[in-house]
């Protein structure tokens, strides 16, 4: 297929610099942009997303849409904004859900998916890929 | 490793919420024990252990657990948690860990009804989920002072947020009977009441809790009434001694800083038990840094008896016969309390999680005893050697899905 190995080396080197950018693209926290919230700490988003507080600051409640396990978007939010690699979020969901104390965010496997349940619930926050922002989401938190 | 396979399935399934949802955990281990005279073990709830029982021992540390729970309303739900584990009868039927029923008020306040776990230490109520902390098991320096993990009750849990601080207060009153190995009798524990509190700031944690239960343990009754016969400083050594309704009081204080890369972890807890189970402060220190998957940790540990001896009755003036019954009392009361534990340990291990929810982990203690002391070892057998050094290896796989 690829006649001239020059070629074939530079568009690897092209693909595989893509998917680099990919995996390491900016995650940003989001929630509608007809949500009265404008700004979060990390913590605080942390906080909604490990289920240690319930309510955004202006005292309505938080609803945390989280990303499936093993998604690129998901390891990449709970590596940069609370410092835990996957097993380590595992481990401390099975230290909530063994004792009985709750049950983890629910998961959508896309950003497409997050974002369609951030436009329908104005609570809901979400974290995506920068690239898929638009007019209708509000970045609260980003690195 | 097909655990593996189970918990890649299992994962997606989290997308789409349902009333029901069901989590598995499990440890699967061998330890080693350099002691061939006692059994070491992971509670005083198992009736064998590594050491005497068995060179190598699978049996301290393998158990699997399942648990169903149920969101029936939003603010209602319900959890069941079965256990497979070495029993104190040796078995391994499955018994209910829990079971309760929970009504969240408000998102931040909830009261359960039923069999629940204790939050005393920051690991007691995950103790038998391996995945969940960095070692092989919780020091049993500070947490055999509380082996037991089930009880029957109600408890209530009401957090509040401070700025970026997290409060959470828990308390209890409950209730429990548990088994003991060797056709002893059950633990007795009633009036059970239990105030916890933790502090949750960024990476920092920090929970003090304090209980308060009477604790009947009647297994020492016929031996202790038999001190009766020898006038009021016997009856004063039976009173003493013996675990008819003992207020329990246990005070435990522990902090964790965890930023992520690396940890430090430390509690230590005070126990007084009015009785042959005596009275014993213990802590211990421990820190870890990961490094990609691995997660090698350092932890030493100590726990001290308030006294593991008693001057018993006195001989002196006693008719002989009399004096060597007495002798052969204070005796046998001597090797009860040096049941209480007296020892410390050097922990150095690894965690590797070499799989998606799936870890190993290798650990290797060096415990020094007390001089006078069994330490946490059980099943003493003659010619064991009071103050002796035991080495432990072990190795677990740890998994949830």
């Amino acid at each position: 297929m690829w006649r001239n190995p020059r070629i074939a080396l530079v568009s690897l080197v092209f693909t595989l610099s893509l998917g680099f950018r990919v995996v390491n693209a900016d995650v940003v926290a989001v929630v509608s942009s007809k949500s009265p919230i404008t700004t979060l700490s990390k913590s605080q988003v942390i906080d909604i997303f490990l289920g240690k507080r319930t309510r955004l600051p202006d005292g309505s409640s938080a609803v945390p849409i989280d990303q499936v396990e093993g998604s690129a978007a998901r390891d990449e939010f709970y590596g940069r904004f609370a410092a835990m690699s996957a097993a380590q979020l595992k481990a401390f969901w099975a230290k909530i859900i063994f004792t009985g104390r709750g049950q983890p965010p629910m998961a959508v496997p896309t950003s497409i998916e997050a974002k369609k349940l951030l436009l329908a619930n104005p609570n809901a926050i979400s974290y995506i890929d920068q690239s898929l922002v638009d007019s209708s989401l509000r970045v609260v938190l980003a690195p | 490793m097909p655990l593996c396979a189970v918990g890649a399935e299992t994962a997606d399934s989290t997308t789409e919420p349902s009333i029901f949802s069901f989590s598995a955990f499990g440890t699967v281990g061998e330890v080693h024990s350099s002691e061939d005279k006692a059994d070491f073990t992971n509670s005083i709830f198992q009736t064998n252990g590594a050491g005497y029982s068995r060179s190598w021992s699978p049996e301290v540390d393998s158990l699997i657990g399942g648990q169903i729970s149920a969101r029936i309303t939003p603010e209602l739900s319900a959890v069941v948690q079965v256990i497979a584990e070495q029993n104190y009868d040796g078995t391994y039927t499955p018994h209910v860990e829990w079971a309760n029923i929970k009504y969240q008020f408000t998102p931040d306040l909830n009261v359960r009804i039923g069999r629940v776990e204790l939050p005393t230490f920051l690991f007691s109520d995950t103790r038998k989920v391996g995945y969940t902390y960095p070692w092989v098991r919780p020091p049993i320096e500070v947490y055999s002072l509380l082996p037991i993990t089930a009880s029957d009750g109600a408890d209530f849990s009401y957090r509040a947020n401070f700025g970026d601080v997290t409060n959470t207060t828990q308390g209890s009153d409950v209730q429990s009977d548990t088994q003991q190995p060797n056709n002893r009798a059950s633990a007795i524990a009633r009036d059970s009441v239990n105030i916890s509190n933790t502090t949750e700031y960024k990476s920092l944690t920090f929970r003090v809790s304090y209980q308060h239960a009477r604790l009947t343990i009647t297994s020492l009754d016929g031996f202790l009434d038999t001190f009766n016969m020898f006038g009021p400083q016997g009856v004063a050594i039976a009173d003493k001694y013996n675990s008819d309704s003992k207020i329990v009081v246990t005070e435990v204080i522990g902090a964790s800083y965890d930023p992520g890369h690396w940890f430090v972890i430390s509690e230590w807890a005070h126990a007084r038990f009015n009785s042959f189970l005596g009275e014993d402060t213990a802590w211990y220190a421990s820190g870890g840094y990961r490094v990609g998957k691995f997660t090698p940790y350092v932890t030493y540990a100590h726990e001290s008896a308030a006294s593991n001896s008693d001057p018993g009755l006195t001989l002196t003036g006693l008719p002989p016969a009399l004096a060597g019954f007495a002798a052969g009392l204070n005796a046998a009361l001597n090797t009860i309390l040096e049941a209480i534990p007296d020892q410390s340990t050097i922990s150095v291990g690894a965690r590797w999680d070499f799989a998606k929810n799936v870890d190993l982990k290798m650990q290797f203690d060096h415990t020094r005893l007390g001089a006078g002391s069994d330490g946490t070892l059980i099943n003493i057998q003659p010619g064991f050697q009071l103050g002796s050094t035991v080495n432990l290896f072990s190795a677990t796989i740890d998994f949830v899905f």
